[in-house]
Order: structure tokens, then C-alpha cells, then sequence
């Protein structure tokens, strides 16, 4: 008992462990899974991240001359997935938590980008951006085709290996 | 919003059929490491005591009908801090069968009782640090300012 | 023993290897089946219905039986036709599986012929009936009702005020939430006291059920449920990436690297740490010894914190991929761990030796809320709580899996059969964990994260068992086409750890109901992932059958 009643004490009188947020800051580890961000400049509006998106906080819509990204931070779960698979780096997860706001729509982060129409049928189908990127990737002769939906490039494309293999259809 | 006084804030706890991630951390605030009471805060057995809802959970079917109930007996309290992804937006479920979704789609039906939606916090998180949360509770209390703001990027036309 | 050298030592007909710990067993009279089987002595583990009309046009029942000392599941399959799927019950010769099959009933509409209670189990009170959201032909996303409709429904109220038999007592009813101070997650409990002394107790609970097997059905594939999985419980949650990314994996013969194998041990010791600290502070304060509580999450912090750096998140870990994890622990995480555990161990033994000697717990918990070996075998407890009571099962030992293929785990188990025992196994796991974690921090081997492969097959078949920090935590994984899951059926410990809690009420003095309740470590979340359920209403009910309704 006395025992007991020693270590109690000797407990009581060590350094208090409280931190003393929030008046003083906390710092968060490496790699810490806080909040996630779109740098506008590297996103192209593929949608690799809305596809990973467990809980559909990711979401992609064409709205006007664009192709709208929008991140709703409320249904977040913070797993990272989105910045696994995307191509160009530019999601990440900051190390941001103090994440608290009075109105739903400022936990909303969205990317506007302008939309590229097809040269033939004249229907918008990805961004400039992504043709761009599609674009570097092919050979100089190539390139025209990244600048059809893939309805017309299918069609162009048939009809081209059919001339080629002779049917004159 | 209305501005609380700087006096104690008391809290209820409200699970609406969260996983409990969001609950457990709600309880590591009175922990020694955090410790919310020598901000004041102080957890109460019963809506009616309370200054701030603490709200977990995406709002189940089969719980909805008692957290309507304990909402409407908190009228008096001054906000609802909606806490983790689940309460906020629904969480990685809101639109399975059993599943209202969240605090906004339970204040539309609230709204049609005739009970005024009350001012809400929103913290994100899956679940949210302990921290996050009392930086929410001091947000309500007006003591501490927003920093997360919506952001809206469009990209500008170049010359081809 | 191997499969196939169970099937030659039975003679089953029908019976066919799934992989090497996995007997299918096709019944044409499940009963006669069940009977059978039971001679070996199984534990009833799972049971899950299957709508495979798009395959074959029929209905499946899948009984999981599993075979502790030779480390082998029995699934014993029953199959009936449509429409009227109707499949004879084998509760009377496992009671375990009353509620597998009963949520059967109300998810996929299947009858269950001499079920004792055929209940309502999980959807709310006012599902309609003809309704079944597990069928393929029912959009996951689609509400029977309108929420609005049924906002005033009353609080439940199963109790008739009738107890015994035909004498006149009085007797009073005790609701014990949906909401009350004393509970962190909505559930309700009825008893009915007379005096201190209960006399009957009923749980109704399922108010987190969310709908999840049918989500993952429908919206998710493969590598997006293991974030689904862990979401299930906030305490346990790694525990159940585990167990289904294991489920897969079995099902696909994915080979997982070692080291991903070793990393997911460590943080499934560390989150058994973490879950064990939290439930000595939740007892603690039950008990009434809230410097207990203090001490404990303050020691629990360290574990937050480890977790926080090896993972990115206190809780939620987000570390496992179907075939491996996403993160590495380099030197400084690894030499982080062992600082944390030194500074835990100490200081969590000196408490422990204080609490010993403390003799107002020692009079609340010892003798309290017995569990007699039988009751806990015949209603299926397992983990800490089967433990406490006697029964030497563990899943590490048993059926291992990750990096506890590689190590000798000491299980320990007691017989004092009351919630004394809980606390001393728990305390003897929590250092057990210590050391196993510190010996796979020493052993860890180099190599990859995460295996290569190619598209998962379909309609196969994988069973994952972890151990959960309260008891066997299984996946049941059906694999689909297209980068789905064809079935999903995460069983948590507590499902079958519920079951105990009216056999260790009865008879106690109602303040003690909460400790005792507490002992079991119940995890609502984990239980309820699937849908509410529904006790029957207002039945009348003698005590003994009233002893069985959970």
C-alpha cells in the first residue's frame, strides 16, 4: 500500500506531458497523411485520381469551355491513393491538419481546365492539357491524331488500314 | 455566428453509427497528452447540458430517429462540431441503402421538423487528430481563426 | 494436417481441396453433413450466404468450420434453388451459428428450416419485408423508404415485464441507451433487475451497419477495399485490411514478400498494443480507477505516435495493397519502436503490479461475469475473452499468417473463467507484443513491398483469419470478374464474443453490468458492419429461452 502510494506520488511530481496546443504549435512526422492538394499547374485532368478515389471525394464534370477537377476535402479519408496514381505528381498530401471551417464549401478545391475539341466532329473530349501531353509523347507525323475524340480516331484509323490493305470502302 | 463566452464549453458526444475512430479521439482529448480541460471543455452525460455537439458518424438508418431526437433536446446549444470524413460528407459510404449521409443531408430533415440548422463546424479527417479537433472547438468559441479557405484555379486561354 | 490428408482420413464425399487448409465439402443433406463433422469437434467460425444466381441459379450457404489443433477450415456448402431458397438450419448442432444464419435470412432472403429464432438481425425495425439488399438484383445505392418516414419511430422496447414462471415478482426495466454516458458507441441493452440482482438482458444493436459487403460488391474494386476494411472498426481497423488483402491473396496465389509480410506483424503488433492500452483505460474507468485511465492513454500516446511515423495516420494505417504494403520502415523508424517499447514496458508492468495489489478491483472483477469453458466453446468466443475461460485457441499459433509464420507466439490462458482473467490475459498479451515486436524489428529480412501479379481469377474461393486484439477476425472473399469481389464477408471477433454477454449477465448485480460488458472488449463497430439488426419484438420469452436471444 505504502508502496503504491509512493509511486502514485513520484508519479505526480514528473514533468506534466500536456502539450500546450494551441498555444503553442505541434509538429506532425514525415510522411504524414494530411491534407491534399492539386498544384494547378501540373494537373491535365486525367481523372486517374477520381478513379482511385475510394470515397468519391475526387470528382471530375465538364461544365462550360471546361473540365472542372474538384477535391472535397469533407469526404476525404486521407488514404493517398490519388497521389499514388497520379501520372504527373501533382497531387500530394501536405502535412496540414488544422483543416476546421465553418462553411462546407471552403473544404472545395477546384482545377479548371480549358477543354480541346475534336478537329473533325468538333465535340470536346480532354483538355489541352492532356492532348499536349499525349502530343510529346508521339512521333511529329503523329501528332494530328491526338486532336481527335477517340470516336474519330477510331473511325480514321480503320479507314486508313483498310486503304491500306486495299478495300476501297 | 453567435460568439460563446469565454467561459467553459461543455460537450456531447453524439455517435450517429461512426467506426469509432472518430469517437476514440474525441475521448484522447481529455487525455493526459491534450488534455481539453484546461481549455475548459468538459464532456456532459446529456444534450440538454451541452454548449457544442460533437457529431460522429455518417447517420444510419437505424440510428437516425434518436440522434433527430437528441438534436431537437440540444436546441440551446450554440454549435455542432461534425467530426471525421463520415460526418462532414458522408464518409467512404454515403450513399450505400442504410446510409442518410452525413450532417448536411440529416439538417434537410431537420430543417422540414422546423428545427433551424444550427452554426456547424466542419473538421475533416479520417479520424482527425486530436488537435484538429480542439482547433475546431476554438473555432467555434471564436478564439482562433480559419485557415482553410476554397481555392479555385482556372486555367487562362494562351495563344495556340 | 493437409487437406487432402483430411479427406482421406474422414472418407467425405463431395469434398474437394480449395488450397492446402481448405476443405470444400459440397452437402446434399447439410444436416446429416453438419453431424457429422461435428464428431471432430470444430468451432463454428463464419457462415455467409451467397446469391450465385447469376452463375448457377441458386443460393449458397457457406458454413465455416474451423479445425484449431490441425489448423484446417471446413466450408460446408449448402445450395438451394429459386425462388423460396430454403436451406434446413444446423443450429442445433452448432448453436453459433443462430446469427450467421439469421442475417442470411434478412440479407439474401434465405429460410432457415427449425431456426429457434428467425429474427430480424440487422436491418432496422422498419425494413420492409420481401426486401433483400444483398441480392444481385438490389443497386446497393437504392433506399427502401424515404429516411423522413420513419424519423419518429419509438425507442425500442423488447421487454415483455414478464419473467419466470407464473409467480409474482417485481421487477423493474433498465434501458440501457441508444445514448448514455456510459457507452462510446450507440447500442441498446434491455434488463430487467430485480433489485441489483438481473434477472433477464437483451442487446439490440446494429445501429452502425452501413451497408459495406454490398458497397464493395458494387463500387469498389479490389485495391480500394482494404481502405473499406479498415474503416469497419477504429480500433482494429489493420486487423481487418489484413485478414481480406490475406483473403485475396490466398484466393489469387499471390506470394507476398517477406519483408511486407514482417511489416504488416510489426504494425499488427503495434495496433494490438494500442488496442489493449485503450481497453485497461476504458476498464480502468469503468472500474472507477481513473488514474488508471490517465496513466494507460498517456502510456498509449507513444503508440500513437509510432504509428503516426511509420504510417502517416494515428489510426487509420492505409498501409495495405492487395500482394504487399506501401510504405518501408528504414533503420531510424525501426530504432523508434524500440525507444517507444523500452519507455512503455517498465512503466505499464509497475501499474500493473499496483492494481494487483489493489483489492477494491480486485473485489469488482474477481468472480464477476463468469464464462464457463463450455458456454464460451459452444457459443464460439474467441480471443482474450475465450481465453479467460480456458479455451487454448490463438490464430497466430493456429492457422499462422505474415511474418508469425517465422516466430514461436506463447499464448497465455487462464481458468479463472471471470473478468479478473480478462484483465491478467490481456496484460500477459500486451507483453507478449512487446517481445514479439522486438523480435521482428531484429529479424525483419530485406526485399520488396509488394508482389507482382496478374489478374485475379474469378469465382475462387480464399478464407483470411488474423487475430484481431479481441479474437479471430475472419474474411470470407468470393472473387468477381472485372476487378471486383464477387462476395465479401468480414466476420469480427466481437459477432461471436456478443453472444456471451446474457450468459455472464444473469445474476450479477446490475452495477457491475457495465465492466462486464466492457470485459468482453466489445467492438459495436466491428460487429455491425453489415446491417442493423433487428431483436424480435416484444416476444414472450421464458428465462431460458430468453438466456439464448442476444
Amino acid at each position: 500500500m505504502v508502496a503504491s502510494r509512493i509511486a502514485f506520488i513520484s508519479e505526480i511530481k514528473k514533468k506534466p506531458v500536456t502539450e500546450q496546443y494551441p498555444y503553442k504549435p505541434i509538429s506532425v512526422p514525415e510522411g504524414f497523411r494530411g491534407k491534399p492538394v492539386i498544384d494547378p499547374e501540373k494537373c491535365i485532368g486525367c481523372g486517374a485520381c477520381v478513379n482511385a478515389c475510394p470515397p468519391g471525394a475526387l470528382s471530375i464534370y465538364d461544365e462550360g469551355n471546361y473540365r472542372v477537377v474538384k477535391l472535397f476535402l469533407g469526404r476525404c479519408i486521407f488514404c493517398g491513393r490519388c497521389q499514388d496514381v497520379c501520372p504527373m505528381g501533382a497531387v500530394r498530401l501536405t502535412d496540414m491538419f488544422e483543416l476546421a471551417s465553418l462553411s462546407r464549401d471552403d473544404l472545395v478545391q477546384e482545377v479548371r481546365l480549358l477543354l480541346e475539341k475534336c478537329s473533325l466532329c468538333g465535340k470536346a473530349f480532354a483538355t489541352r492539357r492532356e492532348v499536349r501531353h499525349v502530343e510529346e509523347k508521339l512521333d511529329p507525323e503523329q501528332r494530328w491524331l491526338a486532336h481527335l475524340c477517340p470516336r474519330c480516331r477510331a473511325l480514321v484509323s480503320a479507314k486508313m488500314i483498310g486503304y491500306a490493305r486495299g478495300c476501297n470502302r | 455566428m453567435r460568439r460563446i463566452d469565454r467561459r467553459s464549453t461543455w460537450v456531447f458526444h453524439l455517435n450517429s453509427g461512426s467506426c469509432n475512430g472518430c469517437d476514440i479521439e474525441v475521448l484522447n482529448m481529455f487525455a493526459p497528452r491534450q488534455d481539453a480541460e484546461r481549455l475548459g471543455v468538459k464532456l456532459v452525460g446529456s444534450p440538454l447540458h451541452a454548449d457544442v455537439i460533437v457529431f460522429t458518424g455518417p447517420v444510419t438508418l437505424q440510428a437516425l430517429p434518436y440522434v433527430i431526437r437528441a438534436l431537437e433536446a440540444s436546441a440551446g446549444a450554440v454549435a455542432v462540431l461534425a467530426c471525421g470524413s463520415c460526418a462532414c460528407g458522408g464518409g467512404i459510404w454515403h450513399d450505400t441503402y442504410n446510409v442518410v449521409g452525413g450532417i448536411d443531408k440529416l439538417y434537410e430533415i431537420l430543417k422540414e421538423r422546423g428545427i433551424p440548422r444550427p452554426p456547424t463546424v466542419y473538421v475533416p479527417g479520417c479520424p482527425p487528430k486530436p488537435e484538429a479537433m480542439l482547433y475546431g472547438l476554438m473555432l467555434a468559441r471564436g478564439l482562433a481563426r480559419q485557415k482553410q479557405r476554397k481555392q479555385v484555379y482556372v486555367e487562362e486561354a494562351r495563344e495556340k | 494436417m493437409r487437406c487432402d490428408e483430411f479427406i482421406a482420413k474422414t472418407g467425405l464425399v463431395d469434398a474437394e481441396c480449395v488450397d492446402d487448409s481448405t476443405v470444400l465439402v459440397r452437402a446434399k443433406n447439410v444436416l446429416e453433413t453438419a453431424e457429422k463433422l461435428a464428431e471432430y469437434g470444430p468451432r463454428y467460425s463464419t457462415g455467409v450466404g451467397i446469391d450465385y444466381r447469376p452463375i448457377n441459379r441458386s443460393y449458397l450457404m457457406h458454413h465455416v468450420l474451423a479445425l484449431d489443433k490441425d489448423g484446417l477450415f471446413i466450408v460446408l456448402e449448402a445450395s438451394t434453388g429459386d425462388p423460396e431458397p430454403s436451406i434446413k438450419s444446423i443450429t442445433p448442432v452448432y448453436p453459433a451459428a443462430n446469427w450467421h444464419e439469421r442475417e442470411a435470412m434478412d440479407m439474401l432472403g434465405i429460410r432457415f428450416e427449425n431456426h429457434p429464432e428467425p429474427y430480424r438481425l440487422i436491418l432496422p425495425d422498419d425494413w420492409p419485408e420481401g426486401v433483400y439488399p444483398l441480392r444481385k438484383d438490389y443497386p446497393y445505392d437504392e433506399k427502401p423508404y424515404d429516411p423522413r418516414s420513419i424519423a419518429d419511430r419509438a425507442a425500442p422496447r423488447y421487454f415483455s415485464a414478464k419473467t419466470g414462471v407464473g409467480e409474482k415478482r417485481v421487477a423493474a426495466e433498465i434501458p440501457l441507451g441508444p445514448y448514455h454516458p456510459a457507452l462510446h458507441e450507440p447500442e441498446y441493452y434491455e434488463l430487467i433487475v430485480e433489485g441489483e440482482r438481473i434477472v433477464e438482458a437483451r442487446y439490440r444493436g446494429f445501429y452502425v451497419h452501413r451497408g459495406m459487403e454490398k458497397l464493395a460488391e458494387s463500387r469498389l474494386t479490389y485495391n480500394q477495399i482494404p481502405f473499406l476494411a479498415e474503416r469497419i472498426c477504429g480500433i482494429c481497423g489493420y486487423t481487418h485490411a489484413t485478414a481480406y488483402c490475406q483473403a485475396v491473396e490466398k484466393a489469387a496465389d499471390i506470394r507476398v514478400p517477406v519483408r511486407a509480410e514482417y511489416i504488416r506483424s510489426i504494425l499488427l503488433e503495434i495496433e494490438r498494443l494500442h488496442s489493449h492500452l485503450l481497453w485497461f483505460g476504458v476498464a480502468f474507468h469503468l472500474l472507477g480507477f481513473d488514474t488508471g485511465f490517465m496513466i494507460t492513454w498517456r502510456l498509449r500516446e507513444k503508440i500513437m505516435d509510432l504509428a503516426e511515423l511509420l504510417t502517416g495516420n494515428r489510426k487509420t494505417y492505409g498501409l495495405n495493397l492487395v500482394g504487399g504494403v506501401r510504405r518501408d520502415i528504414d533503420e531510424a523508424k525501426a530504432r523508434a519502436v524500440l525507444e517507444a517499447l523500452d519507455y512503455i514496458e517498465g512503466k505499464f508492468k509497475a501499474l500493473i503490479k499496483q492494481v494487483k495489489d489493489m483489492g477494491e478491483i480486485i473485489a469488482r472483477t474477481k468472480n464477476i461475469g463468469i464464462l464457463t469453458r463450455d458456454e464460451a466453446r459452444k457459443l464460439g468466443a474467441v480471443g482474450p475473452h475465450a481465453r479467460a475461460s480456458g479455451v487454448d485457441i490463438d490464430v497466430r499459433r493456429d492457422y499462422p499468417y505474415a511474418a508469425y509464420k517465422y516466430v514461436d507466439v506463447n499464448v497465455p490462458v487462464m481458468d479463472g473463467c471471470d473478468v479478473l482473467s480478462r484483465i491478467l490475459v490481456r496484460y500477459e498479451e500486451t507483453l507478449e507484443s512487446i517481445r514479439l515486436l522486438r523480435v521482428f524489428i531484429r529479424e525483419i529480412p530485406a526485399g520488396g513491398l509488394m508482389a507482382e501479379y496478374g489478374d485475379i481469377p474469378e469465382l475462387r474461393i480464399g478464407i483470411g483469419v488474423t487475430e484481431a486484439p479481441r479474437g479471430e477476425d475472419i474474411h470470407y472473399v468470393v472473387t468477381g470478374r472485372e476487378n471486383k469481389i464477387y462476395r465479401w464477408r468480414p466476420r469480427a471477433p466481437s459477432y461471436m464474443n456478443l453472444a456471451t454477454v446474457p450468459y455472464m449477465l444473469v445474476g450479477e448485480k446490475l452495477a457491475n453490468a457495465p465492466i462486464i460488458i466492457a470485459s468482453i472488449d466489445p467492438c459495436f463497430s466491428c460487429t455491425d458492419h453489415v446491417i442493423v439488426i433487428d431483436v424480435g419484438s416484444g416476444r414472450k420469452m421464458s428465462l431460458m429461452k430468453a438466456l439464448r436471444m442476444i
